[in-house]
């Protein structure tokens, strides 16, 4: 029996030379040590092994069970580090080739833009509220004193969907809405989707997006030199704290008086120049002190109240920001243009 | 408004340059959104008497003149004009004159004489097309002087964007009277030589004339002048030339004068040919059961009742405000006229205008409002002219109607009131030197700081006393207002809701790598009928749509990720992976519903992944689990389920066996599905196009719901264990989720699919599906043994209540 022993040993640890490979190793390995190798082989015929050696057996069947499980650790440990040796040698990258594309996505330049107008009307503390699409003619024109026969309410400026609705012109029906419903003091915005019959085309578009805004509180509390205040501050916030304002007398049927507001012409910062007709200004806006009877609309007194209000396009001061002049851009959705904007807030803006 | 410098400059003369006054009146309201510099097309031509005309000797048809040119000296010139004559006034090209683009004049041998110059007719100077003769100057035109000076041919023509409600500033003379208020100037209305009126409160007759007034509240004022001995003929040379640079075209000496007194004053003239009018007598009255009138322009149109037309006892002879009829047109023959000067309401000229796509010159200005009572001073400047070059004169007074006279406007103007509307200070003498300058007459109110004020009768915008703060404020400038910010109490007001969770959900799709696009909500009603949504509802549509590719509203977003995956394949792209959030739009019970959906669209390589390895392809499973991803990040995974439509009822544009409907609580709130095969080969797709839709309506309150309460991470490990079911290809793996949840002991935490497998060591029509089971005791190291014991219970349990086969 402790030949036989004597035997397996020898002869796996011949096999178990230092160039071994792994398969060799993993062979003696099965043979010797497996659940069914040699070595079980031997125990189980312990019982022929009278009853005085069986201890001495055990013990030298153990001992070899050591001494091959260490031999074969051993050269797995060598065989491992030659290979990682050799593959620290070898292995070498094309470190420029490209990596693993992630997908990435980005944010519509709009979005970016009205997120950040929004936020900066956030800081100064107005609310947004949203409103809706469809409309009557009573929130889009009505309360906001249009006369019956303002061009505005022809077929030819709004869409009709018929039972006297029709899609918002502006989101000026926004103030109406949120008046109609909670009393001042009021500082809102409201951001959203307006319908003009416009063909789709460099300079316009059938849909598009609006910000309107009003302040309303007691009389004398907001002034239309809170209204310019405003204006400017949230001008200067998103066009740089440099830019030119200019307040210009206008018309609105909603205001009264109304104001149209310029912006220095970012491209020529006023000089004048082929984009802004050589003025040096461009329009960025309408607003004014909110007519009396738009209040009256809503059931608030002239008397008694009185605010500003605010509206203006998204669309085109993304264009000018951007330094691009083709309003389909942002309709066709052409994943050349999209991918520029980074997908990281505030990007476009 | 075109506005001709020389022209405002006969009513107001200022100290400030062209450029100066277009910024004052720019940010006064009248936008100055041009200077057009003009200028002769000629140089070197003089005004020249010819003193004498001889026959050319070597030429029948051409003549020998003598012209004097005052300092520019005397000259012998060739002529071949029929109306040359002597004691004439004419324009000498002299030599060395500049005409259009023609070379330099040189002096020239013709026949054998030579010529010093050129008389020039009207077409050489570039006036007119007219050639048939030489222009005639007036016999006081001095002598020598550049014609071009003389006729005032270099200008600066200022084009000013006139606002709706500044009707009064469409002539010369209104944005004359802003510039004189601006710069604070005085104005020179144009002096008249003033003609006897005959006032009449109804209907009425003058000497020659009668007038029925049968539409008082379309027109409450009517004022007409006889003229006779009209001789017509073209109108001077500098009339004609003021009209175009206006942008109207010269037609006779009558209708230029009404046109240029319509320019100057803003009150549009209208000249009827009297011989052509029935019974001497007109009518202000409706169209009734007129049905159509043919206009100056030669054109038929059709006429409704309530269109107010001037007509004589037996027919329309005008469209009133909007254009006259040939029927009473003045022509060469005619020799007396009527003149029209009237007041006719804004909406009842718009209606007409517009419905008949006709606008005029004079519908633009009574649109807009004309000056309530400046009918008779126009009169009588058009006659003036009409006497000076028709050699007409006014027979009789000019006969006034006015049934309804305009009511008197008095405004209360609160000077506190207005300092608190503006935020700036302005006392009463200051508001009422402003108020004056624009022709107001004001007073003092009997309470302390208020003014009486009477708008003059052109400013028919002025109503109530924020009308006037507005005036005041325009004249002082905007920029004298100080900008400050408002005092106030910023209470807490709470972010809006929707706005937050768009955020959160381009987020989400942002993760995901989803780039946001915007597509116009406007749809065809084939794409509408076939994108049906998931709200249902009937389709919106629009009443007057731009195209037909524009009918709709949509009621899905699928159609525009479509388009714009279409768009860009065609850019040669060849993946897209998009998403929008917006608005789809339904009538549901009448009632049009607004619903903010989110829509996703995958196609194309998803992932790329290391040169050399195979990228990841979009399908169903990428953008299910977008979609899945989205849910837990809004905490309502729970709640949702994802459940193959019934076969009788798929939906029409997605693949019938690789679709789901997305459950909210078991109401459907979306779908995701791979787009039929059908019609992505119809759209040439190559690739595999997977959408996904879900309406944001509901998730926007559930999004916002209280999150679950967050535990620590757990204290002792897990043990898995694995379980292969065998069970019929169609049995849904969601199903074998929920009973093992019910089943579940309280040792499991759990339960997932990884992986389903079909094929040789299954039996036809099964699936092999292989879950991983997690076991752990929240306050201990579970064993072996107990892990066993639980398993196989649950397992036992499993096998008997699904009636699966364990796979081994």
């Amino acid at each position: 029996m402790k030949e036989q022993l004597e035997e397996i040993r020898r002869r796996a640890l011949d096999e178990l030379t230092d160039g071994a490979s792994d398969q060799q190793i993993e062979a003696v390995r099965v043979r010797v040590l497996g659940r069914s190798g040699e070595l079980t082989e031997v125990m189980r015929g312990m019982r022929e092994v009278p009853q005085a050696e069986r201890p001495a057996i055990g013990q030298l069947v153990n001992q070899i069970k050591r001494e091959l499980e260490e031999r074969i650790e051993a050269l797995k440990l060598r065989l491992r580090q030659g290979a990682l040796e050799r593959s620290l040698a070898e292995a070498r990258l094309d470190v420029t080739l490209p990596g693993a594309r992630v997908p990435r996505g980005r944010i519509h330049p709009v979005t970016q833009i009205l997120e950040r107008m929004l936020d900066i009307f956030v800081s100064m503390g107005f609310e947004v509220a949203m409103t809706r699409d469809v409309e009557d003619d009573f929130h889009n024109f009505e309360a906001l004193n249009f006369p019956p026969d303002h061009p505005a309410r022809e077929m030819q400026d709004t869409f009709l969907v018929g039972g006297g609705l029709l899609l918002r012109s502006h989101t000026s029906n926004g103030q109406i809405r949120v008046m109609e419903e909670r009393k001042p003091p009021l500082a809102v915005v409201c951001p959203g989707r307006c319908y003009r019959r416009d063909e789709l085309s460099v300079r316009a578009s059938p849909m598009f997006t609006q910000i309107e805004g009003f302040m309303v509180d007691r009389v004398g509390r907001i002034t239309m030199g809170h209204l310019k205040g405003v204006l400017i501050e949230f001008l200067r916030a998103f066009y740089g704290p440099e830019t030119g304002v200019r307040f210009r007398s206008s018309y609105f049927p909603f205001t009264e008086p109304s104001a149209e507001v310029d912006i220095h012409c970012l491209l020529c910062k006023g000089a004048g120049c082929r984009v802004c007709k050589h003025t040096g200004w461009t329009e960025i806006l309408g607003c004014g002190m909110i007519h009396p009877n738009v209040l009256r609309a809503v059931k608030l007194d002239p008397e008694e109240f009185q605010g500003f209000a605010f509206g203006f396009g998204v669309e085109r001061p993304a264009l000018l920001k951007l330094g691009v002049d083709d309003m389909r851009l942002f309709f066709e959705n052409d994943l050349r243009f999209l991918a520029q904007f980074p997908s990281l807030a505030g990007g476009a803006a | 408004m075109k506005v001709p410098l020389k022209w405002l400059e006969e009513f107001v003369s200022v100290d400030a340059t062209v450029e100066q006054i277009a910024r004052r009146l720019t940010v006064a309201g009248l936008e100055v959104e041009n200077l057009e510099r003009v200028r002769a097309s000629f140089s070197g031509v003089v005004v020249a008497r010819v003193l004498d005309v001889g026959k050319h000797p070597n030429a029948d048809r051409l003549s020998l003149c003598q012209v004097d040119a005052g300092a520019a000296g005397r000259f012998s010139v060739v002529c071949g004009a029929p109306n040359v004559s002597r004691g004439m006034t004419a324009a000498l090209a002299t030599v060395g004159a500049k005409l259009g683009d023609e070379p330099e004049l040189e002096a020239a041998v013709i026949r054998g004489i030579r010529s010093e110059g050129m008389l020039c007719s009207e077409r050489e100077l570039g006036l007119s097309q007219d050639h048939h003769g030489i222009l005639s100057l007036p016999d006081d035109a001095p002598l020598g002087t550049p014609v071009a000076d003389y006729l005032g041919l270099d200008d600066v023509v200022l084009d000013i964007a006139i606002l709706a409600n500044r009707g009064d500033a469409l002539s010369i003379l209104g944005v004359a009277r802003d510039v004189a208020a601006l710069f604070g100037v005085r104005l020179h209305a144009p002096r008249t030589r003033p003609l006897r009126v005959e006032r009449h409160e109804g209907d009425g007759a003058s000497s020659s004339f009668a007038v029925r007034m049968a539409a008082p509240e379309q027109c409450p004022r009517y004022a007409a002048l006889k003229m006779t001995g009209v001789r017509v003929a073209p109108s001077p040379v500098w009339m004609r030339r003021r009209l175009e640079l206006c942008g109207m075209r010269g037609l006779n000496n009558v209708v230029d004068a009404t046109n240029y007194v319509m320019l100057e004053m803003g009150q549009p003239l209208h000249a009827f040919d009297l011989d052509r009018i029935a019974a001497n007598t007109i009518v202000v009255r409706r169209a009734g059961s007129d049905r159509e009138f043919v206009t100056l322009d030669n054109a038929r149109r059709a006429l409704e009742a309530g269109d107010l037309v001037i007509a004589d006892p037996e027919k329309p002879l005008a469209l009133a405000g909007v254009m006259g009829g040939l029927n009473s047109e003045v022509g060469l023959s005619t020799q007396t006229i009527l003149l029209e000067s009237a007041y006719f309401e804004p909406i009842a000229v718009a209606k007409t205008a517009r419905r008949l796509g006709l606008r005029s010159e004079a519908s633009y200005r009574f649109e807009r409002g004309i000056d309530r009572a400046g009918q008779t001073a126009a009169l009588m400047r058009v006659a003036e002219l009409l006497k000076r070059y028709a050699d007409a004169r006014p027979e009789g007074a000019i006969a006034d109607f006015e049934p309804r006279p305009a009511p008197v406007r008095e405004i209360a103007l609160d000077l506190n009131r207005m300092s608190a509307l503006l935020g700036v200070e302005t006392s009463a003498a200051e508001a009422k030197r402003r108020l004056v300058s624009l022709g107001a007459s004001v007073r003092r109110g009997e309470a302390r700081g208020t003014l009486k004020v009477i708008p003059p009768s052109w400013r028919s915008d002025l109503d109530e006393a924020a009308d006037l703060a507005e005036e005041v404020a325009r004249l002082s400038g905007l920029e004298e207002i100080p900008a400050t910010l408002p005092a106030r109490v910023f209470s807490y007001a709470p972010a809006n809701r929707e706005r937050e969770f768009f955020r959160d959900t381009r987020e989400v799709m942002l993760g995901a790598g989803f780039t946001e696009i915007d597509t116009l909500a406007f749809i065809s009603a084939a794409d509408n009928e076939k994108f049906a949504g998931i709200g249902h509802g009937e389709p919106l549509s629009v009443h007057n749509p731009l195209s037909e590719e524009l009918r709709e509203m949509r009621r899905s977003l699928a159609p525009g990720l479509l388009a714009a995956l279409i768009f860009n394949l065609n850019r040669q792209a060849t993946a897209l992976h998009a998403f929008e959030i917006a608005k789809v739009f339904a009538r549901v019970k009448g009632e049009v519903v607004e619903r903010y959906h989110l829509g996703a669209l995958s196609y194309g390589d998803y992932a790329l992944s290391e040169i050399g390895r195979p990228g990841v392809k979009a399908g169903f499973f990428t953008l299910k689990g977008v979609a899945e991803a989205y849910l837990r990040a809004l905490g309502v995974a729970e709640r949702v389920r994802f459940k193959a439509p019934a076969p009788e009822h798929p939906l029409a544009f997605l693949h019938p066996g690789r679709s789901a409907l997305i459950l909210l609580s078991e109401e459907p709130i979306g779908y995701v599905g791979e787009f039929h095969p059908q019609d992505a080969m119809e759209r040439g797709l190559a690739e595999q196009c997977t959408l996904c839709e879900l309406d944001l309506q509901k998730l926007i309150s559930y999004g916002l719901s209280p999150r679950p309460a967050i535990e620590p991470p757990p204290r002792f490990p897990a043990v898995r264990r694995d379980l292969a079911l065998v069970l019929d290809r169609e049995f849904p793996a969601d199903m074998i989720l929920k009973t093992i949840r019910e089943i579940a002991p309280a040792l499991l935490e759990s339960v997932e699919v990884f992986d389903v497998y079909e094929g040789e060591a299954i039996a036809p029509g099964r699936k092999s599906v292989a879950l991983a089971l997690r076991y752990r005791a929240t306050d201990r190291t579970l064993t072996d043994e107990e892990v066993n014991r639980t398993h196989a219970g649950l397992v036992e349990q499993a096998r008997t209540r699904l009636g699966a086969e364990l796979r081994q």
